[in-house]
């Protein structure tokens, strides 16, 4: 289900913005022991710059809270999306970030009431709920369209990169590391495709 | 005996301190033994209780720190967690408010009473510390933290807390707060006091814990001279690098010093006790060893010859050995008393020996003299010696057994003593009857027949008298005496008595003395031979000469030997004397002309020495006398004894081819029976009948009764001691065919015998008559 919905997703992606020198990029990333970190967020910078325009994700600038827990866990929004918060609980939550790209707090107390808030700066802004503290969500607000975050299986793949060298930026939240986040150096063919294994240290 | 009596004190004392001493050493010992195990028991009892009391206390302690710590982290953890989850200090905590952040700790650790409350961000930096804080202790802190720590023992710098922590989480951790309270001295102190000895805890790195020490287990190991029992338990730690171990000590010495006093009380004890055990046993054995001393000494004087019995006065063993020493010493006094009578008595009869009869004279003549006569009586039995080779010693000994009876019955309150074969001796008084009296009597008792083992016996006797005081002061003197008496009435005929007197001693020496001077006359050619003639009536000439023995003392003279020969006979001196009488008589009579012989008269004591034969042929070989010419001469007395060996000897002498003539014919038990037993060349009429020729018709006719039956057997007769003519015609005219006498020669010396050859007598005399 979700597999044919990222599938679609990345049809339409290529339909809409294909570059004429762009390569796509599989990347897993694995822990120190070997197994898959699912839900780490790839990024990729080129040297040559990223495309201008508005970065477009296939995927909804929204945080539900249901069940007691924010979903997705993990969101990648572009630099200046607004996401909301819906609150889909019969329990009152109260969202806040106390991370330095957003500083929020909301009071979603009733169902179905929705707030938003617009991420300016990028980054990765930990969600929490004051109410409830096994509450844990995060938002990484990016400034490349060649984002994604990886599967159960540790996988992803970004499509279109423009070629060349650039920047893998892999980012989880116990990544131990300074602001959770690893970079690496990277070649990006024009055509085709290259898969990067990367190896990362969680707390 | 000064010297006897100290070595004997000296054998008492050491006997008594030997075992005394040996059985005090013994329980002294054993009991100090005892004392000593029980002393070491307790050493060891106490040693392990306090070592097993000490490690149960550590083990204690280490729990009861365990637990506080425990508590306490669980505290401030508590507390630390309530800051975190704090929406406020998240807030200043995420976005590095410090002063919030430190204004929020300084307060807490003002409410908690805490001596460090900060708060450590995930990036290592550190707020609201007191005190300074090294970058690098900054950043190991947050790497235990950041690995998971939240409580133990933390050490920064040279101090140690007890600290926890609690995670800052929005919602992702951004840091620690971190709540501490000091372990210092006071904190210990406080800890040591749960214990119930000072255990003197310490918190100590694992690495920097003595050698051989394993954790969790009391060790035992010497700190400056005592001993320390020590015992390190993990305890958690902040920082798992840097794990700390909670060190308990105490001194063992010292725990047991509190047991020194029990200790040195049960070694008084022990030796109070001792002492006492010595006193004890020292009283005890004295008590053992008491009736052993007084057997000691009875013993001793046993030994010396006393007759010594220990008082019994116990019935354990002592007591019983006490019974058998007293026995022991009866026993022994019976004994002495058997031997001493075996000494002084005769064991065939029972009676005194010679012993006994000594000292029973030497003990009566030293008595003080009284009005009566003692006497010694000494007798030996006739012919005993007859009854022991004829009827066998166990007849002889049964004699004796009633000889000594009917003596001791005799001799009523007197004395009797056997002194050896059929010796007797009495000691009697006069109280009752005179001396010869007694003699009398005696000799009577012993007289009567008897009957002994089927034998009829006629006892015989002689009795010698010595009188005490009198005839001897000694006993030896009067027993001497009384043999004297005694030899002196046997030579005067058996069944006779006779008192001691001083001539028989007299003659006794002079006994002695000659028989010294005949052994010396042989060696020193003092004796000699004289030669008389026999002369045949029938052919008128000297058919033989009588060689007769002459001995010329130096000083006694010409000695005669009616004299001397019974005493060379006595003592055996016949043998040498007449072996030299056939040598010299042979030698003399070998250059004599054929037809005259030479006799030589024969002691029955020489006849019956079995030498005689080879004397005989000696002489015969050496001289060359021919043996027909040689005559020997024996008594009828020869037969009397033992008539069946005296004829093989003369038999064996007639076989040597020596003639053989029967002297002294008519004077001592003659029987014709001989005559018929032996045919004997000669018989030689003895000179009492030839004297009475002169006087009386009856003389006549024995002579011609022993002429005719001298004829009839083939036998030559001599008539000896012919003195006058009358005597020769009746003798020629009775048929006698040989006479010797002063008549026709007195005894001539070897030089007159040549001379008398050469001139016949027969011609002279008959000139003469």
């Amino acid at each position: 289900m979700e597999g044919m919905k990222i599938a679609l997703l990345l049809a339409a992606a290529t339909l809409f913005a294909l570059p004429a020198h762009a390569g796509n990029v599989g990347i897993r990333v694995v822990d120190s022991t070997g197994n898959p970190v699912p839900d780490a967020v790839v990024t990729i910078h080129p040297a040559a710059g990223v495309p201008s325009g508005p970065i477009r994700f296939p995927w909804a600038n929204q945080v539900i809270q249901k069940n007691i827990a924010f979903n997705p866990g993990t969101l990648i929004v572009p630099v200046g999306a607004t996401v909301t918060f819906p609150n889909q609980d019969k329990v009152r939550h109260h969202v806040y970030s106390f991370s330095k790209p957003a500083r929020f707090e909301l009071k979603l107390f009733g169902r179905d009431e929705s707030r938003g808030y617009t991420f300016k700066t990028a980054g990765a802004v930990a969600l929490g709920c004051n109410i409830h503290d096994s509450m844990s969500g995060f938002i990484k607000v990016v400034d490349t369209p060649f984002a994604a975050k990886t599967n159960a299986t540790g996988g992803t793949l970004v499509e279109g990169v423009t070629g060349g060298k650039a920047k893998l930026t892999v980012w989880h939240p116990r990544l131990r590391a300074k602001d959770n986040e690893a970079v690496f150096d990277l070649d990006v063919p024009a055509t085709g495709e290259i898969a990067k294994r990367i190896q990362i240290v969680l707390r | 005996m000064a010297g006897g009596n100290s070595i004997l004190r000296r054998g008492a004392t050491r006997l008594g301190a030997s075992l005394s001493a040996k059985l005090t050493l013994f329980y002294a010992g054993l009991f100090a033994l005892a004392a000593a195990l029980i002393l070491l028991g307790a050493q060891t009892g106490i040693s392990a209780y306090a070592e097993r009391m000490v490690a149960s206390e550590m083990a204690a302690g280490a729990k009861v720190f365990d637990r506080v710590t425990t508590m306490r982290y669980a505290q401030l953890g508590d507390a630390g967690r309530v800051l975190a989850s704090d929406f406020g200090f998240r807030e200043a905590a995420a976005t590095g408010d410090a002063p919030t952040i430190a204004s929020a700790l300084d307060s807490l650790r003002g409410r908690l009473d805490l001596d460090q409350a900060f708060f450590v961000d995930i990036d290592g930096r550190v707020t609201g510390f007191a005190g300074a804080l090294r970058p690098a202790e900054a950043e190991t802190l947050r790497t235990a933290l950041d690995s998971g720590a939240n409580s133990g023992v933390l050490r920064i710098g040279d101090q140690r807390f007890n600290a926890a922590a609690a995670a800052v989480e929005a919602p992702v951790t951004i840091g620690w707060v971190v709540f501490a309270n000091a372990l210092d001295g006071g904190e210990m102190a406080a800890l040591s006091k749960l214990s119930a000895i000072d255990l003197s805890p310490r918190i100590v790195p694992l690495g920097e814990l003595p050698m051989g020490m394993s954790l969790g287990t009391a060790t035992e190991r010497p700190v400056a001279g005592e001993r320390m029992l020590a015992q390190a338990s993990p305890i958690a730690s902040f920082r798992s690098d840097d794990p700390q171990a909670l060190l308990l000590e105490y001194s063992l010495t010292q725990a047991l010093a509190a047991y020194a006093p029990m200790l040195w009380s049960l070694l008084i004890c022990g030796i109070v006790g001792v002492m006492m055990a010595v006193a004890g046993s020292w009283l005890l054995a004295k008590r053992i060893t008491r009736p052993i001393r007084a057997l000691d000494a009875a013993a001793r004087r046993v030994a010396q010859g006393d007759y010594a019995q220990v008082a019994v006065e116990t019935r354990d063993e002592l007591g019983t050995l006490a019974d058998s020493f007293n026995r022991m010493v009866d026993d022994i006094g019976e004994r002495e008393r058997q031997i001493t009578h075996m000494a002084l008595h005769d064991g065939l009869t029972g009676l005194a020996n010679r012993t006994l009869l000594r000292e029973h004279l030497a003990m009566t003549v030293a008595r003080p003299a009284t009005d009566r006569k003692q006497a010694l009586f000494c007798l030996d039995l006739d012919n005993f010696k007859v009854v022991n080779d004829t009827l066998g010693h166990p007849t002889g000994d049964a004699l004796l057994c009633e000889i000594a009876r009917r003596l001791a019955d005799f001799v009523g309150s007197g004395f009797v003593a056997r002194l050896g074969g059929d010796e007797f001796a009495l000691v009697i008084d006069d109280h009752q009857r005179p001396l010869d009296r007694i003699a009398h009597d005696l000799i009577k008792t012993i007289a009567t027949p008897c009957m002994v083992n089927g034998h009829r016996i006629v006892p015989g006797t002689s009795v010698g008298i010595s009188i005490l005081g009198v005839d001897g002061a000694d006993a030896v003197t009067l027993v001497k005496n009384a043999d004297l008496a005694l030899y002196r009435a046997k030579h005067d005929g058996r069944g006779g008595y006779r008192f001691f007197e001083a001539a028989m001693d007299a003659e006794a020496q002079k006994r002695r003395q000659m028989e010294l001077d005949l052994h010396d006359a042989i060696a020193q050619g003092q004796l000699s031979l004289m030669f008389q003639p026999l002369f045949n009536l029938a052919e008128g000439r000297v058919s033989a000469f009588e060689a007769l023995l002459r001995w010329n003392h130096p000083t006694r003279g010409l000695v005669s030997p009616v004299d001397f020969i019974p005493l060379a006979e006595d003592t055996g001196l016949i043998i040498p004397i007449g072996e030299w009488v056939i040598r010299e008589a042979a030698r003399v009579a070998c250059d004599w002309p054929d037809h005259v012989r030479i006799a030589v008269n024969v002691s029955p004591v020489q006849f019956r020495n079995p030498g005689l034969n080879t004397v005989i042929l000696q002489a015969l070989a050496e001289t060359g006398l021919p043996a027909g010419r040689l005559e020997l001469e024996i008594t009828e007395s020869l037969f009397i004894d033992n008539p069946a060996t005296t004829l093989a000897s003369l038999h064996s002498l007639r076989a040597l081819g020596v003639r053989v003539a029967l002297d002294d014919f008519g004077t001592g038990y003659s029987s014709l029976s001989y005559l018929r037993s032996f045919p004997f060349d000669k018989i030689k009429i003895d000179r009492s009948f030839i004297i009475d020729l002169l006087g009386s018709d009856g003389a006549t006719a024995i002579i011609k009764s022993i002429t005719s039956l001298a004829d009839a057997l083939g036998m030559e007769t001599t008539a000896e001691g012919v003195e006058s003519a009358g005597q020769l015609d009746i003798l020629r005219e009775q048929g006698c065919s040989h006479i010797q006498g002063y008549y026709f020669s007195r005894p001539v010396t070897e030089d007159a015998v040549a001379a008398m050859l050469d001139k016949p007598i027969d011609e002279r005399r008959a000139a003469n008559g």
